[in-house]
């Protein structure tokens, strides 16, 4: 008995030697994004620095750890920051920052940050993101999906209401690019070989369903912040609704440059131009 | 002299093809038309297995047996862009995949061979991938079943069942049909293009590429108590698919994208998203005539943008002779200003409560009445569109739908 104590007090604490306290910064960025078709719109994100960048920070975590997190609201609106299912949301005051710390006990889980005030309009107008916590930190790939209606743009990120029930989106984006730059984010575009375990985080970090569709290959679903009946499925089309987090994992069995994209086939497009939606190809070598 | 030699080559071909097990053939025109329920007919793409043959929407369903190696001959009769085939949801090698510019594309008085094996029982799509989002609107697209070699299972080892039928969801908007979005530009010697798509509004919602009353006697559910109906059901459209089925039939979702679940979900409701599949098993213990109802909703706004109603007829025993079955008959349907309803011999004489419901729910006719054989109910003026006929008996309630025109 004594020896099961110590053995089981041996692998505690070598369990807990992994954890730690992870010291991010987040800055809330109002800027202009340059879509695909060099149209431009207001948007905002959370970023590493004072910059904006259409992409929002992606924040990786393992288990066990406490994420030690300083949100600085560097627009002149008050703001608001909340993890979705961990925090229950707080205020930014324009110019201030508040400081919070929560602790991630689950591992190969994905949740979504994001502003949460006004009804969503500050999440519409691009302020979310991805805090994943993975158990193999090796064939990662992450995609935030985000979708936009040009001209409610100003007033989203405005933080004014909106009618959702006429909502129809122009420009979609995959960890903040359109077909075909999406190609071009190392994260987002998936390289592996055959054989080699894939794994892809997708958060929906947008307004409307998105219907993605795999060529080539069929992935299973490890995770799903909505539906856990759909894990362990096997699937080459998946929906995933608005603010929902999807893991999937994939081995090739074989090589090839094949599309994924949205099988709502009126979202591969940006501006009403086709194909410059959520598009991208995965490359399997 | 070089179209009648391709035409002749096709017509040997369509020949070959239709003694080979494993030789399929398809052709890709531009020219179609389909006529609308509200009459009106609009200028569609699609996919036609014979020459001169009006493509069919959807197009002709492929069914090949599990581990079957095929080779899909495709032939492009149309001017304008080129067409390809992807074989979605078959994990087909990339050559084979139907995407421009990554496998082949097949040009005007041309064709190409798709050569693939489907391991996997299932259901599955196939539909152009050239410019997708004009094309599938115009109509190229088509099922996939691959059965396993017992095909009275639904894969080996899977579930046994007696009947089948397929449903394919999807959408029509009638502003994608006009030549101007149809006749797009296409450049072949770029990897990019650049096309222009309209708002997609759909007046149109399709089962198997009918909706409204020419569902009728068309396309339904249709099989026997105490028997097992393998329904497969896949959404080629741009919104979502709630697919509600009667409690009577006890629904059971059993596959999904050509897999099976590895935990069947036992529910009457079943939500397809774009480019999904998904087989349901139905158990009914017993007689049934009703409906099942398909919403088509928004993906943008979470609404319903539209309901079709189908027919479900659960007609005698499985393995019994029942001279006595189809409890409730409506003639003619769709209507005008009468309609007989019919009744099996054992329901004569009972005491009945006739209702007709319109869309809304609200009881527009209702009649205290015994039954006899044929049962007249006047329409009087009501308005042209779906209603379900309620007849409640001493021997149970029954329901059908009834369409005044």
């Amino acid at each position: 008995m004594l020896r099961a104590t110590i053995a089981l007090i041996v692998l505690c604490t070598s369990f807990l030697s992994n954890a730690e306290t992870v010291h991010h910064k987040l800055h809330l960025n109002a800027g202009v994004y340059t879509a695909v078709d060099t149209t431009t719109f207001p948007m905002a994100s959370f970023n590493w620095t004072t910059t904006f960048e259409a992409q929002n920070a992606r924040i990786t975590l393992e288990s066990g750890d406490s994420l030690s997190l300083t949100i600085v609201n560097n627009d002149s609106i008050k703001h608001g920051f909340k993890i979705k299912d961990k925090t229950s949301g707080e205020e930014i005051a324009p110019g201030d920052s508040i400081h919070l710390t929560v602790f991630f006990d689950q591992e190969d889980y994905a949740t979504i940050y994001y502003d949460h005030l006004n009804n969503s309009s500050f999440r519409a107008a691009g302020l979310g993101g991805i805090i994943h916590v993975p158990s193999n930190p090796e064939g990662l790939f992450y995609w935030n999906i985000k979708d936009f209606q040009k001209n409610w743009a100003s007033q989203l990120v405005s933080g004014e209401s909106v009618n959702w029930m006429t909502y129809y989106p122009d420009y979609f984006t995959i960890n903040g690019r359109s077909n075909p730059h999406i190609n071009q984010d190392s994260m987002a575009r998936v390289v592996g070989s055959v054989g080699e375990t894939i794994t892809i985080v997708i958060a929906n970090t947008g307004s409307s369903v998105h219907s993605i569709h795999f060529h080539g290959y069929h992935a299973e679903i490890t995770y799903s912040s909505l539906n856990s009946a759909h894990i362990g499925r096997s699937k080459d089309t998946f929906p995933i609704k608005s603010m929902e987090t999807l893991i999937l994992e994939m081995v090739p069995d074989k090589p090839g440059e094949y599309p994924v994209h949205d099988h709502n086939l009126s979202a591969v497009s940006a501006g009403g131009i086709y194909p410059n939606g959520m598009f991208l190809t995965m490359l399997i070598q | 002299m070089m179209t009648r030699l391709i035409y002749t080559i096709l017509a040997l071909s369509i020949g070959f093809a239709s003694i080979g097990q494993t030789i399929h053939q398809l052709i890709g025109r531009n020219t179609g038309s389909k006529l609308l329920f509200d009459g009106n007919t609009i200028r569609t793409f699609g996919f036609a297995q014979a020459f001169g043959e009006n493509p069919p929407i959807p197009g002709p369903t492929l069914t090949f047996t599990e581990n079957d190696s095929i080779s899909l001959d495709f032939w492009n009769i149309s001017q304008g862009a080129p067409h390809t085939i992807h074989l979605h949801g078959l994990d087909v090698n990339q050559a084979n995949d139907g995407v421009p510019h990554l496998s082949f594309e097949v040009h005007h008085n041309e064709h190409g061979y798709y050569r693939f094996r489907a391991p996997h029982p299932g259901t599955y799509l196939y539909h152009c991938h050239v410019v997708s989002s004009i094309h599938v609107q115009a109509g190229m697209y088509g099922l996939i079943v691959v059965k396993p070699a017992d095909t009275s299972m639904t894969w080996t080892d899977g579930y046994e069942y007696q009947s089948d039928v397929n449903l394919m969801f999807s959408e029509m908007d009638t502003i994608w049909h006009h030549d101007s979005v149809l006749l797009h530009d296409y450049d072949t010697s770029m990897s990019h293009h650049m096309i222009p798509i309209p708002i997609y509004t759909p007046q149109h919602f399709l089962i198997n590429g009918l909706s409204e009353q020419q569902l009728v006697d068309k396309v339904e559910i249709h099989g026997q108590a105490n028997s097992s109906i393998y329904v497969r059901m896949a959404n080629i459209g741009y919104l979502a698919n709630r697919i509600t089925f009667p409690a009577a039939v006890n629904a059971k979702i059993i596959d999904s994208d050509g897999r099976p679940l590895p935990t069947p979900e036992v529910s009457d409701v079943l939500e397809i998203y774009p480019g999904e599949r998904y087989g349901v098993l139905l158990d009914p213990g017993q007689e049934y005539i009703g409906t099942a109802s398909v919403e088509f909703i928004n993906l943008n706004t979470g609404q319903v943008d539209n309901q079709q109603v189908l027919d479900v007829n659960i007609e005698g025993f499985y393995g019994v002779e029942d001279p006595n079955r189809k409890p409730l008959r409506l003639v003619p349907n769709p209507a005008n200003t009468e309609v007989q309803i019919y009744v099996s011999p054992k329901l004569i004489g009972e005491q009945s409560t006739i209702e007709l419901m319109n869309i809304s729910g609200s009881i527009v006719i209702s009649h205290n009445r015994r039954l006899v054989e044929a049962n007249s109910v006047n329409l009087g003026q009501l308005p042209a569109g779906v209603y379900t006929l309620l007849l409640n008996t001493e021997s149970g309630a029954f329901s059908q739908r009834l369409i005044i025109l």
